[in-house]
């Protein structure tokens, strides 16, 4: 009991919001790490998705799921990028939001990572397809757009983040520190 | 290298800087709003021109010059996108009518763009905070957003640590296939993660003997106000409004092809 009283006393509340904010902010520092460019704006980040969905794994979806928002308000005050009202909610908020869903698999972490990357590629596609629903010339499916445009920047950073991962899982390093 | 010097702290002061950030949030949704009423290529000129002043003053104009050209790859899309339909519609001809709408399409996306990189560009993450706090954002929400963007380059900075830290041990990051250099980063992640827990716990420490979420009702040190400024630009901006609203219910907007003719 003695050695116990020895420790600091801070109430898991706090603890989980300190958590939330400097995940959160190694995201965003991490987002500012590029391991490749592309021609055309997007690039490669050096896993700067990982903290969060790490963080939902840790504390399970309602802390994973405020930490994801948390940072996609973050993202769009530091690259704010609007064009539609539409677009900013499923850009921002729910893109990132999405990447909190990987806290309702906990016990499966791979497959929750892959809901969570998944989801934000959805909703990304989502918000091309209003974009260029709004500005191609009518006739043009703004899906394929969409679907290409997307699918050019958004998709390798995805792979890249479920390759990291799955080298952490497989190394048991995942499990580690979880 | 310094990738995150523009996250670092700064207290710019300028008239826009201080005006209040929902003033400036109202005045980014009205251009917006504007921009989607006209389709015709001159008052989108002069929608795009009437902002400059305002980042003029508010003196962001190397910053605001980098997120213009973030834009252009998309505005070139679509410039292209609008214009080739349309050559191909009128039988493989440039008609100006044509070439108008391209480029009013083109325009209409810049000035979008425009609007709220100006809001972005002028209201510091604390304004922002809190705004949303007394827009009754749940504490818990503005308090992690504004903390979190003040980590930054506190993270930003270790990042660095301790990637020259790996470099200095044999750690090749820029060699290698794709692959590769992705495993690479491997190294750095972990030790980040690791000390990412461990300072916030020294944050939570640092919380609690703050007594942070003691007190339900919390007061603030400053408290966004409208002041006079704020009324004026509030005024400006519903003059824009209303006189975009009159034009467009009792002009007939003139053509770039009947404005040439006009000065020919």
């Amino acid at each position: 009991m003695n050695e116990k009283s020895l420790e600091p006393k801070v109430s898991s509340q706090t603890k989980i919001i300190a958590e939330v904010v400097t995940f959160v902010a190694l995201a965003t520092a991490l987002s500012y790490i590029k391991v490749f460019s592309l021609p055309q704006g997007g690039s490669i980040t050096a896993g700067s998705m990982i903290p969060i969905l790490w963080l939902a794994l840790r504390r399970g979806p309602k802390i994973g799921l405020f930490a994801a928002v948390v940072y996609g308000l973050v993202q769009l005050a530091v690259e704010p990028f609007i064009v539609h009202p539409l677009q900013v909610l499923l850009d921002y908020p729910l893109a990132f939001g999405a990447l909190g869903l990987a806290g309702f698999f906990r016990n499966r972490p791979f497959v929750g990572v892959n809901v969570g990357i998944w989801g934000r590629f959805i909703a990304h596609f989502l918000s091309g397809v209003i974009f260029f629903a709004s500005y191609a010339p009518e006739g043009m499916s703004p899906i394929v757009y969409s679907a290409i445009y997307n699918g050019s920047y958004i998709l390798p950073e995805l792979a890249i983040s479920v390759y990291i991962i799955f080298l952490l899982h497989e190394s048991k390093l995942l499990k580690m520190f979880l | 290298m310094s990738f995150f010097d523009g996250l670092r702290f700064r207290r710019v002061t300028s008239p826009i800087h201080n005006l209040d950030p929902r003033i400036k949030f109202v005045y980014a949704c009205i251009i917006f709003v504007i921009a989607i009423l006209f389709w015709e290529l001159l008052p989108l000129i002069v929608l795009f021109i009437i902002q400059i002043p305002f980042v003029v003053v508010a003196g962001v104009k190397r910053e605001w010059a980098r997120s213009m050209k973030g834009a252009v790859f998309l505005a070139s899309i679509i410039f292209l996108t609008n214009f080739i339909y349309s050559f191909i519609n009128a039988g493989y001809k440039v008609t100006l009518p044509s070439l108008e709408y391209a480029l009013a399409m083109t325009l209409r996306f810049l000035v979008l763009v425009e609007s709220f990189s100006i809001f972005f560009l002028t209201t510091s993450p604390d304004h922002l905070g809190l705004a949303l706090e007394q827009t009754h954002v749940p504490y818990e929400f503005c308090f992690a957003f504004t903390t979190a963007v003040r980590f930054v380059p506190v993270l930003a900075e270790e990042a660095q640590t301790i990637m020259d830290a790996q470099k200095a041990r044999g750690l090749e990051l820029e060699k290698g296939n794709f692959l590769k250099r992705v495993r690479n980063y491997i190294p750095i992640l972990i030790p980040l993660i690791v000390s990412a827990i461990r300072r916030s716990l020294e944050l939570a420490e640092a919380m609690e003997s703050r007594a942070w979420g003691a007190a339900k009702k919390r007061t603030n040190l400053y408290v966004l106000k409208l002041r006079r400024e704020d009324f004026l630009f509030a005024l400006i901006t519903i003059g824009i409004l209303a006189a975009a609203i009159f034009i467009r219910l009792y002009f007939r907007i003139p053509h770039l092809e009947e404005v040439l003719a006009g000065f020919a």
